[in-house]
């Protein structure tokens, strides 16, 4: 009863005004950067984190909004997903199949409606999962020492290489690239310049704001530049946006079911909503067996990824802020907010910080109310946006960028940088490298670096020790045994969309 | 030009690599800070980029698409553009060099001429107030107009 306390005085954080109004703000855009191709909300985060430092908001109200963006963007996701088939993100794929087969067949309203109550389902019944789960992992962390959080850190890196979809091989090149950048600027140990070749400007390092958008928006921007041909006229929703009775109970077991699923795998670094998406779609279609019309526009191959990946976006909260260890490129910039706010995740957060946990959690119950609302009476208003012009858009994007840049510093040398990041993240994009691994090795290398030095010190420098302890040895055995989860996976992929599935980056 | 582009990529990973640990073995301290000193993770990250890049040399994938001419001019024009936003911001200010800078995008997107100075204007006008006026973040005012 000891969280229910807490999560009452959690409400008393989320009701303030100033919280209610960011965790709106923060879960429209979410929407509506979930839905804009081209935006995704790991760009909308890296945006907003320094003008939330420059507009000095107290860090949970900034925590709650940047996380409202953060699962927001889970229930928009699905929009352009079901009534244009373009998934904007991995863990959406799967919601396309019988999606889009439902507007095709003049369904697109309960289409969206079956997505919108499945998100809210897992959306809201994970964050139970969330108040049961965080103090219980808080609590057995706090055995944690350097040598088990450098295993851990090693597991995540692991866990994301082998997740990232394509070659575990250019994985690990994304992510040595992330952890080189992480190096550059002044050792923070014995304060020797690393890889600055003498420019002043990098002596702070490489600020992960910059490299984000730089790696995501501004790439993306030359990649919408590859053709700019392609315009899409409105698209209108067939039907309304409602489900019948029979309907629901169909499906209610199927989101309940896909919520677990996605909570569980959630928590797990690296897999997240991709995964969870295709372990809940292909549970339900061996449960449905004959009777289901999976692939043809079955409503329950929609509730169950959607309940699926709401649930894993806040089961990898769990892991972000008791152990201080995200799984994913945007739980990563997610670490890099907290640590600019001046906020330590870890074991202590709940004892030290109640109010930022205990808030958050409180504002997911408003978030999710504002977003049923949002995405159930209101979707048509977002549809309508995404008959906004490219033209029009993406200036308006760029120049969001640019601002952010420049406010970091105050400095123009970072809008080049920036740029130069661009044409990287582009490369890199074309030559199938993903992009999530370096934004986790840059915010999570130095931590990394400092366990692993601090757990050599401790032990004089003998090596040993990083594998001394059972749950470093069971971290260490975690992180081989997820180098293995591409076969599994390539084939569960297989299996469910019957040829390998077409990826895209933007981080889940 | 199977596996031309990717064979190329190994090997300037691998090059990388090589150098990267060269310049990581002249970080020196005086004194000793801790066992593990600041060479290591440059060592480990120099070590695996050594390692991925010979297995792409070796096993190159077959396919990369290149884009078309006219896509690249569009591209290139936009990196030029953002490099020059980046040089003017300070000397002309926010509110002029972002609208240039947004213009050129739209263009550059085929937006209609007119369409796109207007969506420029606007876009770096109401930028300006939300940002500077509302939420007092610092943007520059511009060195030319200030002298």
């Amino acid at each position: 009863m000891d969280s229910l306390n807490h999560l009452i005085s959690g409400f008393g954080v989320a009701l303030q005004p100033l919280n209610v109004g960011l965790a709106f703000a923060g879960v429209g855009t979410g929407t509506f950067v979930g839905m804009l191709p081209g935006i995704g909300p790991i760009n909308a985060i890296a945006i907003l984190i320094p003008v939330t430092f420059a507009a000095g908001i107290p860090p949970e109200s900034a925590l709650i909004l940047l996380v409202g963006i953060y699962y927001g963007s889970q229930y928009g996701n699905s929009i352009s997903t079901i009534l244009l088939n373009v998934p904007g993100t991995a863990s959406a794929v799967v919601t396309a199949i019988d999606g889009h087969a439902m507007t095709r067949a003049g369904r697109g309203g309960p289409a969206l409606a079956i997505s919108a109550i499945a998100s809210f389902v897992g959306g809201t019944l994970s964050i139970f999962g969330l108040i049961l789960f965080a103090p219980l992992l808080a609590a057995w962390a706090i055995r944690f020492g350097p040598a088990e959080y450098f295993a851990l850190m090693v597991f995540a890196f692991s866990a994301l290489s082998s997740f990232a979809g394509g070659s575990l091989v250019r994985a690990l090149v994304s992510t040595a690239f992330g952890l080189w950048l992480a190096t550059v600027g002044l050792d923070p140990n014995s304060a020797v310049p690393r890889y600055t070749f003498g420019r002043i400007e990098l002596l702070d390092g490489m600020d992960f704001v910059v490299v984000t958008i730089g790696l995501f928006a501004v790439s993306e921007v030359f990649q919408l530049l590859e053709d700019t041909q392609s315009g899409r006229g409105a698209p209108s929703i067939a039907g309304k946006v409602m489900v019948s009775a029979k309907e629901l109970a169909t499906t209610g077991w199927t989101m309940v079911r896909g919520s677990l699923v996605g909570f569980l795998v959630g928590v797990l670094p690296g897999a997240g909503g991709t995964l969870a998406s295709f372990l809940a779609y292909s549970t339900e279609e061996r449960i449905a067996g004959r009777s289901g019309r999976f692939g043809e526009g079955d409503i329950r191959g929609v509730a169950a990824p959607e309940s699926a990946n709401n649930a894993a976006a806040n089961g990898a909260l769990i892991p972000l802020l008791t152990l201080g260890v995200p799984g994913s490129g945007t739980t990563a910039v997610l670490l890099g907010a907290l640590l600019g706010l001046g906020v330590t995740p870890g074991p202590l957060l709940l004892e030290e910080q109640p109010d930022l946990f205990w808030g958050l959690t409180a504002s997911m119950y408003v978030g999710n109310a504002f977003l049923i609302l949002l995405n159930l009476p209101l979707v048509g208003m977002f549809v309508r946006a995404l008959s906004v012009p490219r033209w029009i858009l993406i200036p308006g994007v760029a120049a969001l960028a640019f601002v952010a840049v420049y406010a970091v510093n105050g400095s123009a040398f970072d809008l080049v940088l920036m740029t130069l990041f661009g044409i990287v993240g582009y490369i890199m994009r074309r030559l199938d490298f993903p992009l999530a691994p370096v934004v986790l090795g840059l915010v999570l290398g130095p931590l990394m670096e400092k366990n692993l030095r601090r757990a050599m010190a401790l032990s004089g420098g003998d090596w040993g020790v990083l594998f001394d302890s059972p749950i470093a040895i069971t971290l260490w055995g975690l992180a081989l045994a997820s180098l293995a989860a591409p076969m599994v996976l390539s084939r569960l992929t297989a299996e469910v969309t019957g040829g390998p599935s077409a990826t895209h980056e933007g981080g889940s | 030009m199977s596996g031309r582009v990717d064979r190329v990529v190994g090997a300037m990973l691998a090059l990388s690599g090589i150098l990267g640990a060269l310049e990581a073995s002249t970080y020196d301290v005086g004194f000793m800070t801790d066992p593990v000193g600041p060479k290591a993770l440059p060592y480990l990250v120099c070590v695996t980029l050594v390692g991925v890049g010979v297995t792409a040399l070796l096993r190159p994938r077959a396919y990369v698409v290149l884009p078309d001419a006219a896509a690249l001019v569009r591209m290139t024009g936009a990196v030029v553009a953002f490099l020059a936003y980046a040089g003017a911001l300070p000397v002309i200010g926010f509110f002029v060099s972002t609208t240039l800078v947004t213009t050129a995008l739209s263009l550059l997107f085929r937006g209609p001429l007119r369409g796109s100075l207007v969506a420029g204007t606007v876009l770096s006008g109401g930028l300006w107030l939300l940002f500077v006026e509302l939420l007092s973040l610092p943007l520059p005012i511009g060195d030319l107009w200030i002298r």
